[in-house]
């Protein structure tokens, strides 16, 4: 069986080979039956894949240990749930299962356009069949999964990683995949557009659906991993700034950036070379991602591993890729000259190209602070630590311009809005925002950037209220209709418009949830059974422990009853297990209960057994739930954008403006917790303020990457070490950066969280300001530029409309509602 | 089996336009038949070998089966076509592009019109800024439908398209664009029997 996996992979891999060579020469011999045997092939690749990938499922089921790959990603004991899903769970078979849907995709994408985009479709199967072929033979020479051992086989598996044994972590990867490789769609017809010198905009409107769906994918990917990071990794937390988050959240910010954009080269004619930089950048971020999660080029708690050979293969591919696709667009570049008119900064397009700007400049912050270890480390021969305190020194702001930008522009028009419409039009909005602002504050919420952020979502919010509504009363006055059928029909006219304002509000949400982080509260107590631990409203009073044993594991639980305003509420058991084989990885098995205005959340960090005793972590974290909600929101608003032209949407289209007064009224709800929560935030000090403030600031020792306020891990033996250093020093009367500079001398610039401001490593605090003003000053170089033919040409316009033309013209118009 | 007919070449079909072998219905197979019935019988056999195991190690042996079942068809249809000898007219596909651009930049043109409209209803527009962008694009609008009529229609060429693959005599084309109203000269569909405008019938139709 195994073998046979094998010769499908190499089948597969001369068929790509055959697939691209046949549809170039076809295209260039204009030879229909090299085309469709082109096609045919690449159709062939699909079904091998399928056949190989049913293959390698079998292996699993069936437990067919003499398959390397299968023994040590599963055992007999799984549930065959995870028996089937350990087939991306590794690896190799990450590469074989990445191949496997990007053939299906590419079949796919390739059936649908096959007569719409007749001369691009052999460009596209050739484009795609190469990428095939890369990880094609990556398997065949060095990752091969259906690798059988040499000698003698074992009889059983060393078992799944107990930490991937959770349904989110499951579906997470999948659904990523299916983003990156959706992602391969747009860059293959961007490709086969340059190569082909078909450069008008029927190649953006086929991949606009495409781009959507692998966003989609992402988005949510992004999203399961942030539930499972919640709820598999124990620290209280979604989002640590790990290489290999990060590394999924790079082609995700410059796919929003080409959604956006798109708009402006379809309405406007304009930024067509932009728009196939952005394809392409997205495109090699996605490889980038794969290549930094699999050479261990990065350090990273969920990396697969060090793999020097690989990350050799990988670059020389990135390198060639790159030379490539931007060798083909400078080619064509006298091709892509488009019209560009620029009226005012106070115009859609203005706003479109700071949103653009400001996309951009965070992927490439990001991929930046996420590499500057690697890049130090060569430099200076030293590694650092870029942790969550420097990210977020720099997201949150960019975050809330983001949001704020947002709000901003749906109010402005194409080409130019007056100062006269822009009051009109701000008025409401800017109320809203001003009044949730002002009654957060009212309420007691101290922390800026949260009362900012509350403030703008209320503002966004306004904006897509006022959108939905005059929108709709333009429409019942033009039809004649009552107000929800004009709601239903404005929806089901212009659904991408509609749908993006729903993901807007899905944003919105988002940062809510991001908001509520801002009045997270969390107590660590060595528990011994009746104790009880206050926190928030709530009191935790842990009764003891049980231990428990099913077949594959052994489960530690506590046993916590919780009171709220004195009467109980509900009894939770946060746990450790110990999966057999693999007993050194114990997985955190975290007790949440869950509420709209803010998350009860109880981890079991340690115990012992003989004095009952256990170490408990409660976590109070507000509004988290409506990170999750967001996600829904943003899932169906992409669904209705989604939806067929002709498909008129009555069911879907009645939701919106429900969804909207709903999530406004929900928000007021949701605010007043929050505040109160603020309210009481203060008291309770394990540490002084200059403890907690260097604790953000210094690595913990145990391994886990993490500084010492968010150290989740089990038997933590650093977090005590560096206590113990940090009391030492500050006993000693240093001040703060006398400490700081104390840890750097004791145990290098490594131990940091963030890079030391001095050296080569003020490079990490300099560029990110160097990178945001040179976008700045490119954008305004451009918009310039732009205005100028405009101003000129705008007089030249044929004043004298020959009033037949003219009729017909409003013919037309009314023909095309 | 006649193999020459297969289902499989049906995605690009519009090829087929031209004169060739003709899908015909009373052939007695059509290959993907012959491979759903081969991965049928293989996946009995296999299930008849496996019966020992558990379901879903037979379900998946099953599936591996019609998997390669789909092989053989793909194999087949990458195969196929290279034995057929017709070629791609050249510069067919080519022709039409530059008025479909034409085509395209009109209807952006429009769009942006009725956005605009929709954007001044909405009170995003001065009346000042309205008309002169208005005026803009109308003129716009109005030179490129200007190119577009310059240019040989597509109703024109389809009727002698049509002409030349019926072989009669060529159709003399009406003067006034077919469907064009003659009381007040809007343009309607070809077989409209009323204008949609002015609501008058249209000649000869009703």
């Amino acid at each position: 069986m195994a073998a046979l996996g094998y010769y499908l992979l190499l089948a597969a891999f001369v068929v790509c080979a055959y697939a691209a060579a046949i549809s170039v020469a076809g295209a260039r011999r204009r030879s229909r039956p090299l085309l469709e045997s082109g096609v045919g092939a690449f159709y062939l690749v699909a079904a091998i894949m399928t056949t190989a990938s049913s293959l390698i499922i079998h292996a699993f089921v069936t437990g067919d240990y003499s398959v390397r790959y299968v023994q040590q990603t599963s055992d007999s004991t799984l549930p065959l749930f995870y028996k089937i899903t350990s087939y991306w769970g590794g690896l190799d078979g990450s590469i074989m299962f990445w191949v496997f849907l990007l053939s299906l995709f590419g079949g796919a994408a390739v059936y649908f356009n096959r007569e719409r985009h007749r001369e691009l479709v052999p460009y596209i199967v050739a484009v795609i069949s190469v990428i095939q072929m890369f990880f094609l033979y990556l398997m065949i020479v060095h990752n091969n999964p259906f690798q059988t051992f040499l000698t003698e086989n074992p009889t059983e598996g060393t078992g799944l990683s107990p930490l991937l044994q959770n349904f989110y972590m499951v579906i997470h990867p999948p659904t990523m995949y299916l983003g990156f490789v959706g992602l391969t769609i747009p860059y293959a017809f961007g490709m086969a557009a340059l190569i082909t010198g078909h450069l008008d905009d029927s190649w953006l409107r086929a991949v606009r659906r495409w781009t959507m769906i692998a966003w989609l994918f992402l988005s949510v990917g992004l999203g399961l991993g942030m539930i499972w990071a919640y709820e598999e990794l124990g620290w209280g937390g979604y989002w640590m700034w790990d290489p290999v988050e990060n590394a999924g959240l790079l082609p995700w910010f410059t796919a929003t950036a080409f959604l956006h954009s798109v708009m402006v080269q379809e309405r406007r004619g304009m930024l067509k070379v932009w728009n196939i930089v952005l394809v392409i950048t997205t495109f090699f971020l996605t490889i980038f991602q794969t290549f930094m999660t699999r050479s261990g080029i990065v350090q990273s708690v969920h990396a697969f591993g060090q793999d020097p050979e690989l990350a050799r293969m990988f670059i020389m591919f990135m390198v060639t890729l790159v030379v490539v696709s931007f060798g083909f667009l400078i080619y064509r570049l006298p091709l892509l000259r488009s019209r560009n008119e620029f009226d005012s900064w106070l115009s859609r397009e203005a706003a479109f190209l700071f949103n653009n700007w400001i996309l951009v400049f965070s992927a490439f912050f990001v991929l930046f602070a996420t590499m500057f270890p690697t890049l130090s480390h060569a430099v200076t021969g030293e590694r650092i630590t870029v942790g969550p305190p420097f990210f977020n020194q720099w997201m949150i702001p960019i975050g809330l311009t983001m949001l704020v930008l947002t709000g901003i522009g749906p109010l402005l028009a194409w080409r130019k809005s007056t100062v006269l419409n822009l009051r009109d039009q701000f008025l409401f909005p800017t109320l809203a925002g001003l009044a949730v602002g002002g009654t957060v504050v009212a309420l007691g919420v101290r922390v800026w950037s949260s009362g900012i952020c509350f403030g703008f979502s209320g503002l966004v919010m306004g904006t897509i209220a006022q959108e939905f509504w005059r929108g709709a009363r333009v429409r019942q006055q033009t039809t004649g209709t009552d107000l929800f059928t004009a709601l239903v029909g404005l929806v089901g006219r212009n659904k991408r418009r509609y749908g993006g304002y729903l993901i807007h509000v899905a944003i919105v949400l988002m940062f809510l949830g991001f908001a509520g982080a801002g009045f997270k509260q969390k107590q660590i107590v060595e528990a011994t059974p009746g104790q009880e631990i206050e926190i928030g409203d709530f009191i935790v009073r842990f009764d003891g422990l049980k231990v428990t044993d099913d077949a594959r594991k052994q489960m530690v639980t506590g046993e916590m009853t919780i009171f709220r305003n004195g009467a109980e509420l509900t009894r939770m058991y946060p746990a450790r297990w110990y999966f057999h084989r693999r007993e050194s990885e114990p997985t955190t098995e975290v007790a949440i209960r869950r509420s709209f205005a803010e998350d009860l959340y109880l981890v079991m960090s340690d115990f012992d057994l003989s004095r009952q005793q256990a170490s408990i972590e409660v976590h109070l974290n507000p509004l988290v739930n409506w990170l999750w909600f967001g996600f829904g929101m943003l899932a169906f608003g992409t669904f209705v954008a989604l939806l067929p032209d002709r498909a008129f949407a009555f069911a879907d289209a009645k939701v919106p403006a429900h969804a909207a007064t709903a999530s406004m009224l929900l928000l007021a709800v949701v605010l007043w917790p929050a505040a109160v929560l603020a309210q009481d935030a203060a008291p309770r000090v394990r540490f002084t303020a200059l403890e907690e403030q260097v604790r953000g600031e210094v690595m913990c020792t145990c391994g886990c990457r993490r500084s010492l306020t968010f150290c989740g891990m089990a038997n933590c033996h650093g977090e005590a070490e560096q206590m113990a250093r940090l009391r030492e020093y500050i006993s000693q009367g240093k001040s703060h950066n006398q400490v700081i500079a104390a840890f750097v001398n004791d145990m290098g610039a490594e131990i940091l969280m963030s890079p030391p401001d001095s050296g080569f490593n003020r490079l990490a605090w300099l560029l990110p300001y160097v990178l945001g003003a040179a976008g700045l000053v490119t954008i305004v170089m451009t918009a310039r530029r732009w205005s100028r033919p405009a101003i000129a040409g705008a007089g030249g316009a044929d004043a004298t409309l020959d009033p037949a033309l003219d009729a017909r013209l409003d013919d037309e118009l009314r023909d095309l509602d | 089996m006649s193999s020459e007919i297969s289902t499989e070449s049906q995605p690009l079909a519009p090829h087929r336009a031209d004169p060739g072998p003709k899908p015909s219905t009373n052939a007695a197979f059509e290959p993907w038949q012959l491979f759903t019935l081969a991965g049928l019988i293989g996946a009995t056999i296999a299930v008849f070998m496996a019966r020992g195991q558990s379901a879903s190690a037979v379900i998946l042996i099953s599936l591996t089966i019609f998997a390669a079942a789909a092989v053989g068809v793909a194999a087949l249809r990458t195969v196929l076509p290279l034995t057929r000898k017709t070629t791609l007219e050249a510069s067919q596909v080519l022709g039409g592009r530059t008025r479909a651009g034409l085509e395209r930049e009109k209807a952006l043109a429009l769009r942006s019109i009725k956005e605009l409209e929709f954007d001044r209803a909405m009170g995003k527009v001065s009346e000042k800024d309205f008309d002169e962008m208005s005026g803009r694009l109308r003129a716009r609008a109005a030179r490129l439908m200007r190119q577009l009529d310059a240019g040989a229609g597509y109703r024109g060429e389809i009727e002698r398209e049509i002409a030349r693959r019926i072989g009669a005599q060529e159709v003399s084309l009406p003067a006034r664009p077919a469907g064009q109203c003659a009381s007040c000269g809007t343009s309607n569909d070809a077989d409209a029997r009323f204008c949609k405008h002015c609501g008058r019938a249209m000649e000869g139709k009703a």
